[in-house]
């Protein structure tokens, strides 16, 4: 991690402390106590259906705690009710696992839609913004296409390009890599590494893909049976002597064949 | 033998359920109403798929509602020799009863499934997430334009679906069955007046908040893919279809009393 990205409570974006969350009867998260901070790349590992999602969500309110708090930008979020989170929710971008673009949208709508919604009016700006955003993920060309008409890949770039045309402080990755071939999840992640130099944005990002994670985490935390199992730096992780992260890492599994 | 004594409970308690959803759905409405953007270009988006695109099936069922009503009207009056008063029956029928209440069954049909299906696929997909993560309530985006594009245009389809059943009546009165046009028409707003045809409209208005609220309430509550984006849209016509016909039995009892039938102007 460079200089700028030591840990210190003024850079303290977000906090999750013991955040609880069941859905039935399936206990998902079981006290997980995170931060974040400003400016760095985190990446969120862990076996399948171990809640990385989940937590994300909790982060911008789109799911509530049963017990716990997740604080961001020193706002409780979690004690928030749906039109209070709006303050917050303009700080970050999102792109979904499926990218979630809008249907009836060209790719160029779907990009205006954030800056549509916040109040801008002008439309040159809105124009030149989303052409920005667009060249930054090469899908200028692209623009008046319906998200039907658009690959795996396009699809997730035109996300990202979505999540970043606000100007937002963090943006998070739901799985960006997921579904991809490795050239066109090297796109993805450099995308991923040009943003956060260039917009200086604090990005979290889960993902399976640890070729992804030693290339772009400043910091990686993994998720395993509902807390946080290791937070660390990427070297950190690497030289780990738990079996369980070394497993994860190179993909091993114990059933026999 | 308990589990059979306990459907009853359950089944009160999951429409008390259902019902408290559709409150907080319409309380979230109303605070859209006073507090979110109106967005206009979406209202007018809306008002062009629910009132201009409900216009054919809204005249085809009003027309001929009013046609095969004015010859069963017609083949029973006859054996009274009081043949000369269908005009009378029909139109009072229409404007309370048959032209609200068929038109109502027809938007639910075409546009709440739609709703629900829209909608619901937008759930399913994360679309509404991805709305939620950019500070847009979706009530306010996607209920809030279709609420008031209903709104406005079931008054106007229902007072068309009586209209085109008026005329279709007239057709086949005086063309098919040689009642008098006069006739017709005399008995027609002798026994009928704007009292009545307000009924229908407003008829047609509460419909319209039922149909949107279910439909919509539908789509949001969509879960588990395409199957559940399908029993959604089938019980928003379903529903909205048995609401329509259990308010409209309540609503005609009220809007009689309050404006009672066959009080010529």
């Amino acid at each position: 991690m460079n200089d700028a990205l030591q840990p210190s409570k003024d850079r303290v974006f977000i906090e999750v402390r013991d955040l609880t969350k069941k859905f039935g009867e399936q206990h998902v998260l079981r006290g997980v106590n995170l931060t974040v901070y400003r400016g760095e790349t985190l990446v969120l590992i862990g076996p399948s259906g171990e809640g990385k999602t989940v937590l994300m969500k909790h982060f911008i309110g789109l799911l509530k705690p049963d017990a716990g708090s997740v604080v961001v930008d020193g706002v409780s979020v979690h004690r928030l009710r749906e039109r209070q989170l709006s303050a917050t929710r303009k700080k970050f971008g999102f792109l979904f696992q499926n990218a979630a673009l809008f249907d009836a949208m060209t790719v160029a709508e779907n990009v205006a839609f954030p800056l549509v919604e916040s109040g801008v009016r002008d439309r040159a700006e809105i124009i030149k913004r989303v052409h920005d955003a667009l060249e930054v993920v090469d899908l200028e060309e692209h623009k008046e296409k319906l998200p039907v008409n658009l690959s795996g890949g396009m699809r997730k770039r035109a996300g990202i390009a979505r999540s970043v045309v606000a100007n937002p402080q963090c943006v998070l990755y739901d799985e960006p890599t997921a579904s991809l071939d490795p050239v066109v999840a090297d796109v993805i992640d450099q995308l991923i590494m040009r943003l956060q130099h260039r917009f200086r944005v604090t990005s979290i990002v889960v993902t399976h893909d640890m070729k992804s994670v030693f290339k772009i985490a400043n910091r990686v935390a993994m998720l395993k049976n509902g807390v946080i199992h290791f937070c660390g730096t990427p070297e950190e992780l690497r030289n780990s002597p738990d079996a369980d992260i070394q497993d994860f890492i190179e993909g091993r599994s114990h059933l026999q064949g | 033998m308990e589990k059979i004594l306990r459907l009853p409970g359950r089944a009160f308690l999951n429409f008390l359920t259902y019902m408290g959803q559709l409150a907080a759905l319409l309380a979230n409405l109303g605070t859209a109403v006073r507090t979110g953007v109106w967005r206009l270009k979406l209202v007018a988006q809306q008002l062009v798929a629910i009132g201009y695109g409900s216009q054919v099936v809204v005249i085809v069922t009003g027309a001929f509602t009013g046609a095969v009503f004015t010859a069963q009207t017609y083949f029973k009056f006859k054996d009274f020799g009081v043949e000369a008063g269908v005009g009378a029956i029909v139109s009072v029928a229409l404007c309370r009863e048959l032209g609200p209440v068929l038109a109502g069954l027809m938007v639910a049909g075409r546009v709440g499934a739609s709703m629900a299906a829209d909608i619901g696929t937008m759930k399913v997909t994360e679309q509404i997430d991805a709305l939620r993560v950019m500070a847009v309530h979706p009530v306010d985006y996607l209920v809030l334009p279709r609420f008031i594009a209903m709104l406005i245009s079931m008054p106007f389809l229902v007072a068309e679906s009586i209209t085109f059943g008026l005329l279709a009546s007239h057709c086949a009165a005086v063309y098919g069955f040689g009642i008098p046009q006069r006739w017709f028409w005399n008995h027609v707003f002798e026994h009928t007046n704007e009292t009545d045809l307000f009924c229908g409209m407003f008829k047609g208005f509460v419909f319209g908040i039922l149909i949107t609220i279910i439909s919509c309430h539908q789509g949001l509550a969509a879960e588990n893919g395409a199957v559940g984006v399908g029993i959604g849209t089938t019980r928003a016509v379903v529903f909205s279809s048995l609401a329509l016909l259990v308010v409209n039995f309540f609503l005609s009892i009220l809007l009689n009393y309050i404006f009672p039938m066959g009080v010529a102007t």
